[in-house]
């Protein structure tokens, strides 16, 4: 469980994150919404100390992140890159390998994890395994940053935008393989997006952030059908019928005439 | 004349010492370079982390990089004194700013991404370091590297200066005694060696991946191992160092007459005369190869030794005019001819002495001669024509030449220009066969060895007599190259072996042969 307490960050003299609290339970997936510059990413980085707040605190599994070496505390959290932040330098299966050899893996154990995760990223080992990354596509690439992320199998993984840097289509299948990968279902999940669609297909709870505060935090039906304010609302937006459908499905057909006569009523 | 010698004779006769000289460059330039890895890579590492440092760093660095090689050295010897220490001081000096600026550039340009990822994924600082940063960095490090590396080539001749070897032996000995190929034969190695490591390490630059990680484990042994083609010249008695200039070096009157008449057997160093006599006075060296008439002789209480079996040629001073300029200007002639047989041995070491030791500027003290002669007159500023006068680099010659121009100025209407400090007789001579200037001062032993090389019968027949020599070049200077030698000054400037005036009478040492029988008692 990943538990934040009060927390703000200041960047001389302007307010990033502003006072915010909220609880992660293992196991579910938090979706961090909201535009660019509503401290989201700033909000997730602290979870991994790339950022240290300015005050409050963070607890994870009953720990204060504040008194743990960060080095070791980064090893149990899994980190997803927007631009995948691969090593050149490194081989695919060198740069899956760094967490575990950093936490001294064999060498065997360390290529059984390589293949196996490459396997289920439709990445055949056999072709890719001393490839570098400057050979292979965005959304491979992208598979690389999520397998590294996931090789020493952190309990918990923080996703900063992971399929922001990909075209639709890429992006589509990515996130259909990111969906499918069973290590996924019992991990704890932070992902930070801009992008409403996204955030409603991927999340148990949502929190969407203005302006540094958590506006909403609830589950995706919450936000849908009972915003908090306007804002939530507004952000929502066009979207909102596309996403109504989505949610409740075909065969809930009372439901979807309630949806649908909500949409219809709303002044446009 | 001799049959002229082809640069692959010189080469062939000399690859014993070409060889030497060629290891002594590589061991300067990479014993220099290591030690500037060795400093440079952590100090560009450390201003990456301090940014605040990285301004100051740099900035001193860059102007250690602005200041002549040779005043660089120049500085070393009050500190460090002559040898291998000053001059691998100085090429490490030169090494470093690449280096630390490569390093700086190289490291911040590692994309922030991939660095954020490398602290994300819980490496350390020194992991980061060195599994990220460094390897990302390493091309542009390398690119550091290199360019040192041809600096340290190039700078590194100006290390036969202060007795420290390598290949700028043969260039500045060729450049002093006219012979082109005994500077080709040190500047063709010279330019090979840079454009071979060049090479070489552009080579290692583009390794990439694992052998990589080879190269970076292989590079600092290699780097250990080319240092260690640094020997200092050692050879025979050890008992007492000669310190002798690249010219001296290279002299049938010089280091060669010495071995083939004397039998002098001496462990020997070459020497930029511009340090060796401080050298000597600062117990560095021993025996040196000095001019009989300089300052310093005076000044750091020198002594010359006796050239008793006559090796040294005279060395009378004259001034050599083209003859056109002679017969175009009817009173110039007079005019220089006002100083003929005016200044002795000893005054000439006197207002050398005034120059070198008391820095006394070169154009007082020829006014003040000339005044104490009653010579001097004052300028008439006339507008007849030019007369351009050249000099060698060294102060005997820039007081002769200030006398000359104040002669003219005050007894013609001719305008004067002087072109001092030529770098040597090969520049001089070459400036007035050329037209670049109308006259300059020569010596008589210098033109008749060093620009007429006559057959060793003919100098055996000269017999080192003052006059005959000087009957001899005056007349193949106007045949050959329609020169004219005017009377000479008086003075004779002659080649001197020299030791400290305390040492050579605690020795008993007062001729050359005496130093010959000292060096050969056990």
């Amino acid at each position: 469980m990943i538990l934040v307490k009060n927390v703000s960050k200041r960047f001389d003299g302007f307010l990033a994150v502003d006072n915010v609290s909220f609880t992660v339970n293992e196991g579910e997936n938090a979706v961090f919404l909201g535009t660019s510059g509503c401290g989201k990413t700033t909000l997730v980085k602290m979870i991994n100390r790339l950022i240290e707040p300015s005050s409050g605190e963070i607890w994870i599994g009953g720990k204060n992140i504040g008194g743990q070496p960060p080095e070791a505390l980064r090893k149990s959290i899994g980190y997803v890159l927007q631009n995948t932040g691969l090593f050149p330098h490194y081989t695919i299966s060198e740069n899956i390998a760094v967490v575990p050899r950093l936490l001294g893996w064999d060498k065997q154990k360390i290529y059984a994890r390589t293949t196996a995760l490459l396997e289920k990223l439709h990445l055949p080992p056999g072709k890719y395994l001393s490839s570098y990354p400057h050979e292979l596509s965005g959304g491979q690439q992208q598979r690389v940053g999520l397998a590294r992320a996931l090789a020493a199998n952190p309990p918990i993984l923080l996703m900063d935008e992971p399929f922001g840097a990909l075209d639709p289509i890429t992006r589509a299948s990515v996130k259909k393989d990111f969906k499918e990968l069973d290590e996924l279902k019992s991990k704890t999940i932070i992902l930070v997006t801009h992008d409403v669609q996204e955030a409603f297909e991927l999340a148990d709870r949502i929190c969407l952030m203005d302006k540094g505060k958590i506006i909403q935090n609830g589950a995706p039906d919450d936000l849908l059908f009972r915003p908090a304010d306007e804002y939530v609302r507004s952000f929502i937006g066009d979207q909102r019928f596309q996403l109504e459908v989505n949610r409740i499905g075909s065969k809930d057909y009372p439901a979807l005439i309630e949806a649908f006569n909500h949409f219809k009523n709303r002044p446009l | 004349m001799e049959q002229e010698q082809s640069l692959w004779q010189f080469i062939n006769q000399e690859s014993a010492k070409l060889l030497q000289q060629t290891l002594q460059h590589i061991g300067l330039t990479f014993f220099s370079l290591l030690i500037a890895v060795l400093i440079g890579l952590p100090l560009g590492i450390y201003i990456t982390r301090n940014k605040k440092a990285s301004g100051i760093v740099l900035g001193i660095a860059g102007v250690l990089q602005t200041i002549p090689g040779i005043a660089l050295l120049g500085f070393m010897i009050p500190l460090l004194g002559i040898g291998a220490v000053p001059a691998i001081t100085a090429l490490f000096l030169y090494a470093l700013l690449p280096i630390i600026r490569n390093t700086f550039t190289g490291i911040n340009g590692v994309d922030p991404t991939v660095r954020e990822a490398a602290v994300a994924m819980g490496m350390s600082n020194a992991q980061m370091l060195f599994k990220v940063e460094l390897p990302l960095a390493f091309p542009v490090i390398m690119a550091g590297i290199r360019t040192a590396t041809v600096i340290n080539v190039g700078v590194g001749t100006l290390a036969a200066y202060i007795a420290a070897g390598g290949l700028g032996e043969f260039i500045f000995g060729g450049i002093a005694l006219n012979n082109t190929n005994m500077i080709l034969a040190g500047a063709i190695p010279a330019a090979l060696l840079a454009i071979v490591l060049d090479l070489l390490l552009s080579l290692v630059q583009r390794t990439g991946g694992k052998h990589r990680r080879r190269t970076i484990l292989i590079m600092p042994l290699a780097l250990l191992l080319l240092s260690s083609f640094y020997v200092l010249p050692m050879g025979y008695n050890a008992r007492l160092l000669a310190g002798f200039t690249p010219e001296f070096m290279g002299r049938q009157d010089g280091d060669i007459g010495l071995r083939s008449v004397y039998g002098l057997k001496i462990r020997t160093v070459v020497i930029s005369d511009a340090v060796m006599y401080k050298a000597a006075y600062d117990k560095k060296l021993d025996v040196i190869s000095g001019y009989s008439t300089d300052g310093r002789l005076k000044a750091y209480d020198l002594t010359v030794l006796e050239d008793d079996k006559k090796i040294f040629p005279p060395y009378y001073a004259a001034p050599v005019i083209r003859k056109e300029v002679l017969q175009q200007y009817g009173e110039l002639g007079p005019a220089l001819e006002l100083l003929a047989g005016r200044i002795n041995d000893s005054t000439m070491t006197a207002l050398n002495y005034k120059v070198e030791y008391l820095k006394q500027s070169p154009e007082r003290c020829a006014r003040e001669f000339l005044e104490g002669q009653g010579l001097y007159k004052a300028p008439r500023n006339g507008t007849r024509g030019l007369v351009r006068l050249g000099s060698k680099i060294f102060p005997e010659q820039y007081i002769l030449i200030n006398m000359y121009a104040m002669l003219i100025r005050g007894n013609t209407d001719l305008q004067v220009d002087t072109k001092t400090g030529l770098g040597g007789t090969k520049i001089c001579f070459g400036a007035l066969v050329n037209g670049k200037i109308d006259m300059y001062p020569e010596y008589t032993g210098t033109a008749l060895l060093a620009i007429l090389h006559p057959t060793k019968e003919e100098v055996g027949r000269l017999g080192g007599d003052r006059d005959s020599v000087f009957a001899y070049v005056r007349r193949e200077f106007g045949e050959q190259y329609r020169l004219q030698w005017l009377t000479p000054i008086g003075f004779n400037n002659a080649y001197a072996l020299m030791m400290r005036r305390s040492q050579a009478q605690e020795l008993g040492i007062h001729s050359i042969s005496g130093l010959t029988l000292y060096l050969k008692k056990k």
